[in-house]
């Protein structure tokens, strides 16, 4: 079948008036004709709104559409043009270009890639120079079972060439993947546009954590076919066929398009995760298959209710969690005699974690089963907290399911399936809750890994009803730290710290440290904290998953003798050297993960000789009306001066409208920090 | 050639002679001696490896490799995987694991092995692959043991022998065999044998036996100059099918002369034109060389593509010519062909290139490098260009390949040459500034910064960042200065002299500290060392510092009205193995102060028993780096 769906909006039966003005500004961009590129192009030195830019996309074009074949139903399409300005060396990467094809679990459904040209333009002289891409610059490699790769390297490369290419990906699958709106140099032009038939509905979002939101507009168009089709019926009914069995030759097909200019560039920011959330993209979800009279054959997800049954109803999910046999008789004594629920939770989860090994996949669906994994020693996140779902219920635990996007996945903003990709487990009592995840050997009760701690979960119960609980630590974490300091005759310090530190924060610590070995654990304490010897390090599991730790240090080189007096900074080792927000302005937030408290006590003993001339003032601040609090207060006691200091951040996320005001702040701690004390002999 | 292939079942049998003489009890966690135990992640229980060479094209490698694993670091130790291509042929592999009492709990097959294709980062495309064990382990400690059979047509890379492979693991039993079957002549050497407990067979035959982990500390002089080791090589080899000779590196380099260069460096008579108008204004040589190199650099990118030989042979200069891109092989060969275009001879020039200083081994020929550079000869000196950088001055090598020893390919064969030191001289770092600080402790200054040598190739990569980034990286640059803000940036690279100039203004708010009435400031701003070298309770393994430099501060700081000094030091100096380093602090009049530092370090191997004097001597650098001034406000 010879279709160009281009031609499309030539039959305007059923423009809409946006469709038409999708439609005008289309005309307009068209000035980019692939394969003719203007001098003006090649002449341009740097991009005229972003001189930062190393290359820009001059035009980016994408349509994907469907079309219908005689053996294999709708198939998806899609097409894509870019032309690329090189500024400079910096921006080389971009006369590279991957393509990812999706080989199908089984082999037999692929992913192909066609059509695929290239040029690149150089100025000589006062020519435009052309130079084709070849067979020798494209690759094509099995990068493994389910995933094929196929490379182009454009020939040519000069500073202030341009690039084009365009291909068109044919896929046997109904999924579309995510469109691209934002790259990290700009988009002078953007014009996508994605057709679908309406047998199939698919949900559109686009990311409403980007910066820039593209104008989208949506419309409606019939569609007539060359000839009479309805031979469907014979064939075997795939999920590509099966909606196509009417015997018209017309249907409607959904519209999308985007057609924008100057899209700014997505920049990193330090401390804002990970920059994948903020890039501005569409994405669709296949929410029905609809049968000729627009009746949902099959359908998917719309509502968060109809997500999460619908992930319920697989048997890689809800079936994990009834099937219990397996495991009966070895845990009947673990958690024999106790009736807290949250005891028992506790004990399971504690066996699960020494029976099943995480093997670093994320998802919803069990992908070896409870069962196999069980036997096995290895899991996904699903087998292994389903397993302890399981598991506790057996006990008479009141345990289910908590659907998850983690961080690196997004904030779940919009009902979909591929909304989540990790799976945890609460458990209910008498109104109160914990939440476990099993995959992490040092997590607890309520303290979860910090790739989990994202906004909020979808709790499922046994009857498919589901609601919403917060995924962020209830409690602070804190670090309550006392620090004693002696001064000696040489100008020494010897003294002891003591720690204890609580939730995630401790979590972080254990994941970091207790891996190491004792040796190693000293030398990373000691560093980047000046000449220091620390001993006797003692590292100990409290009650709820505390850690506590201790200490003794030397330190030769934290004071000063100047003009005879002495000056040092009463926090030493402890203090904050720099600010790490170094942006002059920022646009996304910052990220601190989860809320938490630093709390220092500061002991010091006064040589014998001499006597406090000064010491740093007290303060006490505030950041938006107490959101984060840091105290200072410095004292003097007879022989001893004491300093009790604390940060209080209650909210993990400072917005970037704050972003100034915060650095400001956190700017003062940094230099509070350093305030010396200043002591002269008696 | 044709490829002679030995009948499978008499390999076999030839195998079966050299039965495993391992014992049960190396499955068995708790039977390792507990010297072993300590610094390592893993244990390696037993290792035999025998390779038997049939012909000069064809080689078979038999492993057994027997690790019991800690924890999840030493799961690194398990070495269970093999790289594969059209002339490498995986013939068997095999994995089972054991628990900690040796009871076998889980057993991998070769289909069960995961199949990738082996690009590395900077690879665009490799027809190679691997497959390797992707095994999540239940419970440490456990065993592996892993058991792999590979035909080999190319015999330029024979494995090599490395007991101890790696840090924080050690080796209860290992066992290297070479079987030659055939007439070629093999060569082996070995190195850092003295030190372990090594049992020597014959040259190709080895044992080793108890070898304690070795733990990582800092500035060690390289693992592969710290580990035992044997190479082999072949007096004829095959490489991808081109049959070579090598029995020194003059032969060696003929070889790669003849069979990978020659007939690869034709460029097509437009570009000869081209590069003979560029460089008609002069009759140096050197000259020649400057003019072509530019033109090089203009034209070309540097892309990876590693297909069959092509991880040795060069790309056909014409191909390079048209299409723009090329490895460091191909892009070397072609600026060889420029170069010759108009007559000035050059030589392509294998290397290990990094930023840790490795050697060619001048003493052993074998293939070996993992990039190519291109020597221009000039009288005494000779020149060396780094062809895959579009950025690189003529001539620079510092910090990639410079201070080596390097192999020249030359019609004649191969010759072992060093390339360029870099003295403290030629490595410097001048620091000028010019300060203003006011009474509540704010600082503005104008500071350059000037660079050379090896400092300028950390300072180089600045210049091709955007403002926004350059900010960022002269705030980091400056940690120790808070609430700084870049005002103005300008920098001057002159690639000709290779000076790097950088001017920049800025500011920042209460960089002295205030103490009472009076402010307390560090007068050190711009060049800060704080790094103090790890501590450790006894050092073993001996140091090295790789590169000398040079670092020179001279900053003026200018005092406002009714702020004075009321104390400082007036300086201090330090002289040791290491380096030396001086700083001073005058009082030109009421409101000028002047602090200068010179600070140098040597380059050279020392004995462990000297660490804690580099350590103190760096420790007291951090500390008089620190130092204050004392102001009274009025």
């Amino acid at each position: 079948m010879n279709t160009k769906p281009h031609n499309l909006s030539k039959m305007k039966k059923l423009l809409t008036f946006t469709a038409l003005l999708a439609l005008v500004t289309f005309a307009k961009a068209q000035d980019f004709k692939f394969g003719k590129v203007s001098k003006e192009e090649l002449q341009e030195k740097v991009h005229p709104m972003d001189s930062s830019a190393n290359a820009a996309v001059l035009s980016k074009k994408e349509r994907i559409y469907f079309v219908l074949t005689d053996y294999d139903g709708f198939m998806q399409h899609r097409e894509v043009t870019e032309r690329i300005k090189i500024y400079n060396k910096e921006g080389y990467d971009w006369a590279t270009k991957k393509i990812f094809l999706y080989q199908g679990s089984s082999g037999a459904k692929k992913e192909k890639v066609s059509n695929l040209k290239g040029y690149t333009y150089n100025l000589e002289g006062t020519k435009v120079a052309k130079t084709k891409l070849k067979k020798d610059g494209m690759f094509e490699e099995d990068y493994n079972d389910f995933t094929q790769i196929n490379t182009i390297t454009m020939p040519n490369i000069q500073d202030g060439c341009v690039i084009e290419y365009t291909y068109k990906i044919v896929s046997p699958f109904l999924v579309i993947d995510d469109v691209a709106l934002q790259y990290n140099v700009p988009i002078n032009k953007i014009n996508v546009k994605i057709t679908t038939p309406q047998f199939y509905r698919y949900n559109k979002f686009n990311n409403t954590k980007a910066s820039y939101f593209p104008r989208v507009k949506e419309s409606r168009e019939k569609r007539t076919l060359p000839t009479r089709r309805g031979s469907f019926l014979g064939t075997s009914a795939t999920e590509n066929t099966s909606a196509y069995n009417n015997t018209n030759n017309s249907y409607f097909e959904d519209i999308l398009t985007i057609v924008d200019t100057n899209v700014p560039a997505l920049k990193e920011e330090a401390y804002a995760g990970s920059m994948g959330n903020y890039i501005s993209k569409m994405s669709f979800e296949l929410s029905a298959i609809l049968n000729e009279f627009g009746a949902p054959q099959k359908s998917f997800s719309s509502t968060w209710e109809q997500v999460s049954k619908s992930i319920y109803k697989r048997p890689s999910f809800g079936n994990q969690i009834k099937r219990t046999n397996f495991f009966d008789d070895d845990i009947a004594s673990i958690a024999a005699g106790i009736d807290n629920p949250f005891q028992k939770a506790a004990l399971l989860s504690n066996y699960v974690k020494t029976k099943v090994k995480w093997n670093g996949y994320y998802g919803v669906s069990a992908y070896k089963g409870t069962k196999d994994a069980y036997k096995e020693g290895e899991g996904n996140v699903a087998d292994i907290n389903l397993l302890l779902i399981a598991m506790l219920k057996s006990q008479g635990v009141n345990a289910n399911p908590v659907l998850v996007s983690t961080k690196n996945n997004g904030v779940p903003l919009y009902p979909t399936r591929k909304g989540f990709n990790y799976v945890i487990c609460m458990v209910e009592n008498q109104g109160q809750y914990v939440l476990i995840d099993a995959t992490d050997k040092f997590s607890s009760l309520n303290v979860l890994p910090e790739r989990v701690l994202n906004w909020k979960g979808r709790l499922i119960k046994d009857d498919g009803s589901s609601n919403w609980v917060s995924l962020m630590p209830s409690q602070q974490s804190q670090e309550s730290t006392s620090l004693n300091i002696k001064l000696e005759e040489d100008l020494s310090i010897s003294g002891k710290v003591r720690q204890m530190i609580t939730s995630n924060l401790a979590l972080r610590y254990k994941k970091r440290y207790m891996g190491l070995s004792k040796d190693d654990q000293v030398k990373s304490i000691e560093e980047d904290k000046g000449a220091i010897e620390v001993a006797n390090l003692k590292l100990e599991n409290k009650d709820n998953n505390a850690l506590a730790i201790s200490y003794d240090y030397e330190l030769t080189d934290a004071i000063d003798d100047i003009g005879g007096k002495l000056y040092f900074s009463p926090l030493l080792f402890m203090a904050e050297k720099e600010s790490p927000f170094k942006l002059d302005e920022r646009k996304y937030p910052i990220d601190f993960s989860i809320p938490f408290k630093d709390k220092y006590k500061v002991n010091i003993m006064l040589p014998q000789g001499y006597k406090v001339e000064t010491l740093p003032q007290s303060e006490v601040m505030e950041f938006k009306g107490g959101e984060i609090k840091f105290s200072f207060v410095v004292k003097e006691n007879g022989n001893f001066i004491q300093l009790s200091s604390e940060f209080d951040l209650k909210s993990a996320y400072i917005d970037s409208a704050d972003y100034s005001v915060f650095k400001e702040f956190y700017g003062k701690i940094v230099e509070k920090q350093a305030e010396q004390i200043v002591l002269s002999k008696i | 050639m044709k490829f002679l292939k030995m009948p499978v079942a008499c390999v076999f049998l030839f195998l079966s002679t050299f039965g495993y003489s391992q014992s049960d009890s190396d499955y068995k966690a708790n039977t390792i001696p507990l010297q072993l135990k300590i610094k390592a992640n893993a244990v390696v229980r037993f290792d035999k490896q025998i390779v038997e060479v049939n012909d000069f094209d064809d080689m078979y490698v038999t492993t057994t490799r027997i690790v019991t694993v800690f924890n999840e670091y030493g799961n690194r130790h398990q070495n269970a995987y093999e790289g594969y291509d059209n002339n490498t042929k995986i013939k068997k592999m095999e994995a089972r694991i054991y628990n900690e009492s040796g009871k076998e709990i889980k057993k991998f097959k070769l289909r069960d092995f995961s199949d990738e294709s082996a690009v590395s980062g900077g690879t665009l495309y490799s027809d190679s692959r691997v497959k390797y064990l992707s095994y999540t382990p239940v419970k440490y400690p456990y065993t592996i043991e892993y058991v792999s059979e590979v035909q080999m047509k190319s015999t330029a890379f024979v494995p090599q022998w490395h007991p101890i492979d790696d840090y924080y693991v050690s080796v209860e039993n290992s066992e290297y065999k070479i079987i030659n079957n055939s007439d070629i002549k093999i060569r082996t050497k070995s190195e850092n044998f003295d030190a372990y407990n090594i049992e020597v067979i014959s040259d190709t035959h080895v044992k080793a036996k108890n070898l304690n982990g070795i733990k990582y500390e800092a500035y060690n002089p390289g693992i592969s100059n710290i580990i035992p080791s044997l190479k082999p090589a072949l007096s004829t080899f095959n490489m991808e099918g081109v049959k070579g000779e090598n029995n020194n590196w003059e032969d060696f380099g003929k070889w790669m002369y003849n069979k990978l260069i020659t007939g690869t460096d034709a460029i097509p008579q437009s570009a000869i034109d081209e590069v003979k108008a560029l460089t008609a204004n002069t009759t140096d040589n050197l000259e020649k060389a400057k003019q072509i190199y530019q033109y090089m650099q203009d034209k070309t990118r540097y892309i990876s593509v590693q297909v069959g030989i092509g991880g040795w042979k060069p790309m056909d200069a014409t191909d390079v010519d048209k299409l723009g891109y090329s490895d460091c092989k191909g892009l070397t060969n072609y600026t060889k062909a420029l170069l010759e275009a108009v007559g000035v001879p050059s030589y392509y020039t294998v290397v290990w290139g990094d930023d840790d200083i490795k050697s060619i081994d001048s003493e052993f020929s074998v293939t070996e490098g993992n990039h190519v550079i291109l020597c221009v000869p000039n009288n005494e000196e000779n020149v060396f260009l780094e062809c895959t950088s579009q950025t690189n001055p003529f001539g620079f090598t510092a910090g990639f390949t410079d201070d080596r020893d390097v192999l020249l390919v030359t019609p004649e064969g191969g010759k072992i040459v060093h390339t360029k030191v870099y003295n403290a001289d030629d490595s410097q770092q001048i620091t000028t500034a010019n300060v203003s600080l006011t009474a509540t402790g704010d600082i503005s200054a104008q500071v350059e910064v000037k660079t050379t040598g090896y400092q300028y190739n950390l300072h180089e990569r600045v210049v091709n960042k955007s403002l926004r980034d350059q900010k960022l990286s002269y705030k980091e640059y400056w940690d120790n200065i808070n609430n700084l803000e870049i005002a103005l940036i300008d920098i001057n690279n002159n690639k000709e002299d290779v000076v790097l100039t950088e001017s920049v203004d800025l500011k920042a708010s209460n960089y002295a500290s205030k103490s009472g009435s009076r402010l307390i400031l560090m007068p050190n701003m711009f060049n800060r060392v704080t790094n103090i070298p790890p501590r450790y309770e006894k050092r073993n393994l001996d140091f090295k510092l790789q590169r000398a430099y040079k670092d020179v501060d001279k900053f003026i700081i200018n005092l406002p009205e009714g702020v004075a000094v009321e104390a400082m030091g007036e300086g201090e100096k330090i002289e040791s193995n290491f380096g030396s380093y001086e700083y001073k602090i005058e009082q030109l009049n009421d409101n000028k102060i002047k602090y200068t530092r010179t600070y140098i370090m040597n380059k050279g191997n020392y004995n462990k028993e000297d660490y804690n004097a580099f350590r103190d001597f760096k420790k007291h650098i951090v500390k008089l780096d620190k130092t204050k001034i004392v102001l009274k406000v009025n």
